[in-house]
């Protein structure tokens, strides 16, 4: 590919294209009445898709390089985190607990077990 | 004829609310300590690759998907043909049909104008946090507020970042690991989602399953997972006889 026009047009379809998935079904379901299977089906969308993201950015120390043990401080991090989210119902507590727990664990991990 | 004027200008303050609008800029000011450094990778890899200052903000400003952004840079630099880099952004992106079905009947209420708005803004912080106040919210308005002002919040600081990344580089330290924030935010999200059995059964199905799809290409295991995750969550809400509690 070549040009500033190519280019841009590039940008602008992967931009349409990204609105318009993100557009699809909420336009779609203004019209139409909605499958009752697709409303039950909907309720676990955030759970489902919150956890798919979280996981992997979790338990993989590098892409591809899966470490769900104890070693790996991202893990000690999110246990902590969970615990204060299941206690306290806080993003911020959670995000400032899960930050220092892996800080400690990153430098516990680099001055026991290295 | 002045009363056809003034039902023209009333749908947004009908559906505004401003207490919403600012509760949303504020719940989602933490995150962006997290999204700060992932908008600094992509204005780098914008600019690592040769694309001009204003062609990096206009495709921030436009695609406003880091996985899409990063892939799209990857392949405009590879020379790779306008529809597979097209496509492949699509693809990347999957998971958005799967929020806008999430999001479609708490906006249907709203004139089309919300609905048109609101999906550009549909990220996946947007969205995790906005849905949360929907089922709260004593009207379609005051979510949909709600969801505008983490979306504007969102969208500015998606700007900023990419901006910094591209002028000034990666300035944040690797070590901080200040972009861990973005997954414990959703972590904060997801722990109270979890609120009955088989909401419980979908996050472990779709643990397991974003796990062992990993190898797949394009971030494709995601979409999957939570595909095998809504699947287990209504096999074990039918199981469990909770199916009538469905629907929200």
């Amino acid at each position: 590919m070549s040009g500033t026009a190519a280019l841009w047009a590039t940008i602008v379809a992967v931009g349409a294209l990204n609105y318009l998935s993100r557009l699809s079904f909420i336009a779609l379901f203004a019209r139409l009445e909605m499958p009752p299977l697709v409303a039950r089906a909907l309720r676990f969308v955030p759970a489902a898709m919150l956890t798919a993201i979280v996981v992997p950015a979790v338990v993989f120390r590098a892409p591809g390089m899966l470490d769900a043990g104890w070693t790996n401080p991202k893990v000690v991090a999110a246990l902590a985190a969970a615990a204060v989210a299941w206690r306290w119902r806080s993003v911020t507590a959670t995000m400032a607990a899960g930050m220092v727990a892996l800080w400690l664990a990153q430098w516990a991990l680099r001055t026991w077990v290295i | 004829m002045a009363a056809a004027v003034a039902v023209r200008r009333r749908p947004l303050p009908r559906h505004f609310s401003r207490p919403d609008f600012v509760a949303g800029i504020r719940d989602m000011t933490p995150p962006l300590i997290g999204i700060f450094p992932f908008g600094v990778v992509c204005g780098v890899a914008a600019q690592s690759v040769g694309l001009s200052a204003v062609e990096a903000v206009g495709m921030a400003m436009i695609v406003f998907s880091g996985a899409a952004q990063i892939v799209a840079t990857q392949l405009i630099a590879a020379q790779a043909p306008v529809a597979v880099i097209v496509l492949t952004c699509f693809v990347v992106g999957l998971r958005f049909l799967m929020y806008s079905a999430a999001m479609a009947p708490h906006l249907k209420p709203l004139p089309a104008r919300w609905r048109h708005v609101l999906a550009f803004v549909l990220t996946d912080q947007a969205f995790a946090a906005a849905i949360r106040r929907f089922r709260t919210a004593a009207q379609p308005g005051e979510g949909a507020s709600y969801f505008l002002g983490t979306g504007a919040v969102l969208w500015a600081a998606w700007l900023a970042s990419n901006l910094a990344g591209y002028f000034v580089g990666n300035v944040i330290p690797a070590a901080w690991s200040l972009e861990f924030i973005v997954p414990l935010c959703f972590l904060a999200l997801l722990v109270p989602a979890l609120d009955d059995g088989p909401t419980r059964v979908a996050a472990l199905a779709a643990a397991v399953a974003v796990v062992v799809l990993d190898p797949l290409p394009m971030r494709l295991s995601l979409v999957c997972a939570g595909v095998v995750g809504i699947v287990a969550g209504l096999a074990a809400g039918r199981r469990g006889g909770s199916s009538q509690r469905g629907g929200g």
